[in-house]
């Protein structure tokens, strides 16, 4: 299974697509000739609008490369990437920058705040470099659902591992962006802020109707998708939906082996 | 072994870094080494330039000053002809010369244009002797053979397109007289610069001397076997009891010589050593901050060294290792800079009129020994601190995440030691303003300067955090977010930012304390003559010489003049009745009409009756000093005339910097007492113009002055303006000095912003990744940029302004007594200093800007 391309359906609010993401053909290859190592090979994959989509994989898969691609952080060899509308991998830098800024969001796995800006700061500072005031009412909502109200005015050197990433989930989601992408958003943390955190995010999806891509090794943070797309030498080779924890490590167990024996 | 090893390769891992600092040794290196070379260079110039110009054995007039003499009459001394005879007749003497040289001379071109030299060299008239003989060689047309013939000097010719047959003027206090040139003859050593104009001896001595029966110096040639030694003693012994004569032999003449021009030389060795100074210490805080930078940024590496076993001393010692290794190549690069600049300041000095051969340059071992030696000492004791810094982390430093250096808070007992330091800097530059005589105040200027410049870099990094909060407020808040994010960035090290301000800090203290000071001269000197000049015109030479009286004639036959007053320094011993015995007192003779041209305060008595007959006025200084009231009779011994006892008939207030602490007699008093022929010249004359015909007066004093072209005429409008021009080359001096602290400085803040950059990277990447642009990432770095620049330039310039409103309170007494803030330099150093930020960040900037988005944020 090379794809992993849902129907196209018309979603209910707005008349935008309810793929919120689309790659077609996207090769990602580094180096020439003998050196030459593909990360991305030929991916085709669709991002579901309002859903949680998580992308597992064994290191070097080329599920980062895959993430960064998509959210417009890195180039493409070949291929297409559409952001609703808009062809992203057509994008000069600038215009690339301000998609980030305007329509993106980003939890990173650590070194995600800026330590010069307080909580709040950090949190509205996508907003503020676009010159953008926040909308009160929506921060306000944020703030409440990470459970952050009282912690605002402190530096991130003043927080704990697990509210720092809540404050990135709350920045991400702060300026509404059309998709937001986590790059292993919990791999730092322990299992009972990590879980925290995913809570956050699916909460995000179901009550804000957010769409979120997260990169992942965990099982149990797979297991908080809807939907989970398994990578292997930059291809998809399986996907799965309602996922759960096992049926997760299940799956992973039967790559690694199949990996194994091959 | 291994620690030079881990040494070299640090330092090579780190080039960008340490080539900056190694600019800033380099710098300073290059300005002692210039320094050196240059003298050096000047003094084989002047050996060799003497060693052809004097004769084996000189005998020249006893009183005569040697080289540069410009005697106040505008003679100079000479002895009598017979002397040569008497000479010629010592055995040893191969042969004996009568010589006439007279550095009182003006020589103007057909078109009243003077030929001297503009830098101040001299321009010597006299005789064609065999001296002149040996150090240079008619090249076209023939020496001057009888009267109203005349020798000029190539330089001087192709200087002023003199061409064989031209007429120069030669003005005298004796008179003017002409002639036309009937040779050239060119130098065979480099001649710096003076205008040598020669004729037949008759002529030389006639026209120079007054009396063809003189001579100004007897050259003898030692016959073979002879030593100079030997032959002086004979020469001395022949001339014993015939009154007294200097008699120096070749190398006690070229030694005399080169001593005179030294003090000229000192002026330029001490401003240059002036530059290497200030070079110095701003770069040794470019070394600290450099090194500290590194060891910061090494943290985890040497905690991984000491945790497998390396002891303090050895990391302290790999750093200092890497000081030397900096020190080596800095000061390598900067002695031969140093070469470099010795030419170019030949170069500058010769578009001046000084002219310098770079065949004569001279490069002794003590330039590349003193050189090497200061730079490495220098740059390792710049490294000593962030030296043992480094020795001082502790093994478990490795095992800490690494990530960006925490906020580094300023210690409270650093903040307590600078406080103290700086109160009792302030206290001393107060102190300095109240207590009464500048002998007294100026320790306490002194010690108020270094105590405040030190106490200010010690709490560097608490005004760093109070200043920047305030630049930040004013000029940052514009650009939003950028600006805001740039203010943290700044105050996130305040240690750093304090560092890196404090290069710049001192230069501009510097500039700002002695634009100040000059400012207030030109504005005391103002006000004072506003106050106390009379007189609408001044009349003086350029170069101190004595007006002459063919001139002051020219001068007092003007229209529309009301009066001219004449104005001579007379060399004279005071004594007091109470014994009191004042050497080369400032007396002054001038025309009573100079009561009115210079008005004075009196504490006792009255100017007017100064003027009296044999009546005087003393400062009240020297009446303190001496107990010497208006009424007491003084004795007065006039050099080369006879002793007079004159009456005090008034006491002067010594305010003010004109004539301060001047004695006044009646020039009619002192030639009473001082034969016509030892008279003084005048120095400088005044004249009031008669009332409503100032103008026409000024025309007619310029008009009457122009076969003179070495005197000036000015009204009190153009010698305001002269004095501002003085005063203003004098100040360029000093932003020639900011300029080289700017430089140094600049390197400084590149130096910090690149690592900053280096150390951000991933914050970099966070923000470029959630949507900062790299302009907008630029502009941040640019910004942080202008901030630490404007905090160096803004506690710099106050700390200057303190120093330099001190150091006027303190000089009020001397005179200056109006306090002058040139605002808009003030204010444009201010402003330059922003974009001296902006060009630091421009290399910075653009780095961070090119920085891959992926890299950054992958960056551990």
């Amino acid at each position: 299974m090379a794809t992993a391309v849902s129907t196209p359906r018309r979603g209910g609010t707005g008349g935008r697509t309810a793929v919120a993401a689309r790659a077609r053909g996207v090769v990602k290859a580094y180096g020439a000739g003998e050196t030459r190592v593909v990360a991305l090979d030929h991916v085709d994959v669709d991002i579901a609008r309002g859903q949680f989509t998580a992308i597992m994989g064994p290191s070097g898969s080329g599920k980062s490369t895959l993430m960064h691609c998509l959210a417009g952080l890195d180039t493409v060899t070949s291929g297409e990437i559409h952001l609703d509308d808009t062809e992203i991998t057509r994008l000069k830098d600038k215009r690339l920058t301000q998609l980030r800024r305007d329509r993106i969001g980003f939890i990173f796995q650590a070194f995600n705040l800026l330590p010069t800006l307080n909580a709040i700061e950090n949190i509205t500072l996508p907003m503020d470099i676009a010159g953008r005031k926040p909308d009160e009412a929506w921060l306000r909502r944020v703030v409440e659902t990470v459970g952050l109200a009282d912690r605002l005015k402190h530096r991130p050197t003043q927080l704990s591992g697990g509210q720092q990433q809540r404050v990135a989930v709350a920045r991400a989601l702060a300026a509404r962006p059309e998709i937001i992408f986590g790059d292993e958003p919990t791999g730092n943390l322990d299992s009972r802020a990590g879980a925290e955190v995913l809570g956050f995010l699916r909460t995000s999806v179901d009550e804000l109707g957010q769409t979120i891509v997260m990169v992942t090794h965990d099982p149990v943070a797979a297991s908080y998708a809807d939907r989970v797309l398994y990578l292997a030498d930059g291809r998809i080779v399986d996907e799965m939906f309602r996922p759960t924890a096992e049926s997760v490590l299940d799956r992973m167990k039967h790559f690694e082996a199949r990996g194994r024996t091959s | 072994m291994t620690i030079l090893k881990t040494s070299l390769r640090n330092f090579l891992a780190h080039k960008g870094r340490m080539a900056l600092s190694a600019v800033a040794v380099l710098l300073s290196v290059a300005f002692v080494s210039g320094t050196l070379v240059f003298t050096d260079t000047m003094n084989t110039t002047f050996d060799k330039i003497f060693a052809v110009t004097a004769s084996d054995v000189t005998v020249g007039p006893k009183d005569a000053p040697a080289g540069e003499s410009k005697p106040e009459t505008g003679k100079p001394d000479s002895l009598p002809a017979s002397v040569l005879e008497r000479v010629g007749a010592v055995h040893g003497v191969a042969s004996a010369e009568g010589g006439v040289s007279s550095q009182s001379v003006t020589v103007v071109d057909g078109h009243d244009k003077n030929v001297g030299a503009a830098s101040g060299a001299p321009t010597i008239a006299g005789n064609w002797t065999s001296t002149d003989a040996r150090s240079m060689k008619v090249t076209s047309g023939h020496r001057p053979t009888r009267s109203g013939q005349v020798m000029v000097d190539a330089d001087t010719a192709k200087k002023h397109h003199l061409a064989i047959g031209d007429t120069l003027r030669t003005i005298t206090a004796g008179g003017d007289f002409s002639a036309r040139i009937s040779g050239i003859a060119t130098f065979k050593v480099t001649n710096p610069g003076a205008a040598i104009v020669t004729f037949d001896t008759r002529s030389a001595q006639r026209e120079l001397l007054g009396s063809t029966d003189r001579f100004t110096s007897i050259n003898v040639t030692a016959a073979k076997g002879v030593s100079d030694a030997a032959l002086k003693r004979d020469v001395a012994k022949a001339l014993a009891g015939s009154g007294t004569y200097k008699i120096q032999t070749q190398k006690e003449a070229a030694d005399a010589n080169k001593k005179d021009i030294g003090s000229f030389l000192d002026v330029i060795k001490y401003a240059m050593l002036g530059f290497a100074g200030i070079a110095f210490l701003v770069g040794i805080f470019l070394i600290v901050n450099t090194f500290s930078m590194l060891v910061a940024q090494r943290t985890r590496e040497i905690g991984l060294m000491r945790a497998l076993g390396s002891s303090r001393k050895q990391i302290n010692r790999s750093v200092l290792t890497e000081a030397v290794l900096l020190g080596v190549v800095g000061s390598v690069a900067g002695v031969a800079a140093g070469v470099g600049l010795a030419v170019v300041l030949m170069k500058v000095m010769g578009a001046a009129g000084m002219d310098l051969s770079t065949q004569d340059l001279t490069v002794t071992w003590r330039t590349p020994v003193v050189g090497l030696v200061l730079g490495i000492v220098v740059t390792v004791v710049a490294a000593w601190i962030p030296a043992r810094r480094g020795g001082r982390i502790s093994p478990m430093a490795a095992l800490r995440d690494a990530g960006t250096p925490a906020d580094g808070r300023a210690g409270r007992v650093r903040g307590a030691i600078g406080l103290v330091l700086t109160l009792v800097g302030g206290l001393a530059l107060y102190a300095s303003t109240q207590a009464d005589g500048a002998g007294a105040a100026s320790p306490f200027l002194g010690l108020g300067i270094v105590a405040t410049l030190i106490g200010f870099v010690v709490i560097g990094p608490l005004l760093a955090g109070v200043v920047v909060r305030l630049l930040s407020a004013v000029v940052l808040r514009v650009f939003g977010p950028v600006g805001r994010m740039a203010e943290r960035n700044a105050l996130r090290n305040p240690r750093r930012t304090g560092a890196t301000g404090a290069a710049l800090m001192i230069g501009l203290a510097l500039v700002a304390c002695l634009s100040v000071v000059g400012s207030s001269m030109v504005a005391s000197a103002t006000d004072q003559l506003d106050r106390s000049v009379g007189a609408d015109f001044i009349v003086q030479s350029d170069t101190g010489q004595p007006i002459v009286p063919q001139a002051q004639a020219a001068l007092e036959k003007a229209p529309y003049l009301d009066h001219v007053t004449r104005y001579k320094s007379m060399d004279a011993t005071v004594i007091a009745p109470g014994g009191t015995v004042k050497k080369h007192a400032p007396l002054v003779a001038a025309d009573p009409s100079y009561a009115s041209d210079l008005r004075r305060d009196t504490k006792q008595g009255s100017l007017d009756a100064a003027y009296g007959k044999n009546a005087m006025s003393v400062g009240e200084k020297y009446a303190k000093a001496a107990h010497v009231k208006a009424g007491d009779t003084l004795t007065v011994a006039f050099a080369g005339g006879r002793t007079a006892h004159l009456r005090v008939a008034a006491v002067t207030s010594d305010d003010g910097v004109i004539d301060s602490g001047v004695m006044y007699t009646n020039i009619t008093t002192a030639r009473r007492y001082v034969p016509a022929d030892r008279m003084p010249g005048n120095m400088i004359m005044f004249a009031a113009a008669k009332d409503g015909k100032e103008k026409q007066a000024y025309t007619a004093l310029k008009h009457s002055l122009k076969p003179y072209p070495q005197y000036t005429v000015r009204d009190q409008t153009d010698y305001k303006k002269t004095l501002r021009d003085q005063i203003g080359q004098l100040l360029n001096l000093v932003y020639g000095l900011l300029a080289l602290a700017i430089v140094v400085a600049v390197l400084g803040v590149v130096n910090t912003l690149a690592l900053s950059v280096v150390e951000r990277t991933r914050e970099i990447g966070l923000m470029r990744a959630i949507g900062l642009s790299r302009r907008q990432l630029r502009r941040m770095i640019r910004l942080e940029s202008v901030v630490i620049a404007l905090f160096g330039a803004a506690v710099g310039l106050g700390l200057g302004m303190g120093w330099g409103t001190a150091a006027q309170k303190l000089l009020a007494l001397e005179g200056l007594d109006v306090l002058s803030i040139p605002w808009p330099t003030i204010a444009g150093v201010f402003v330059a200093s922003a974009f001296v930020g902006l060009l630091a960040a421009l290399f910075p900037a653009f780095r961070a800007g090119r920085m891959n988005v992926l890299n950054a944020i992958a960056t551990e």
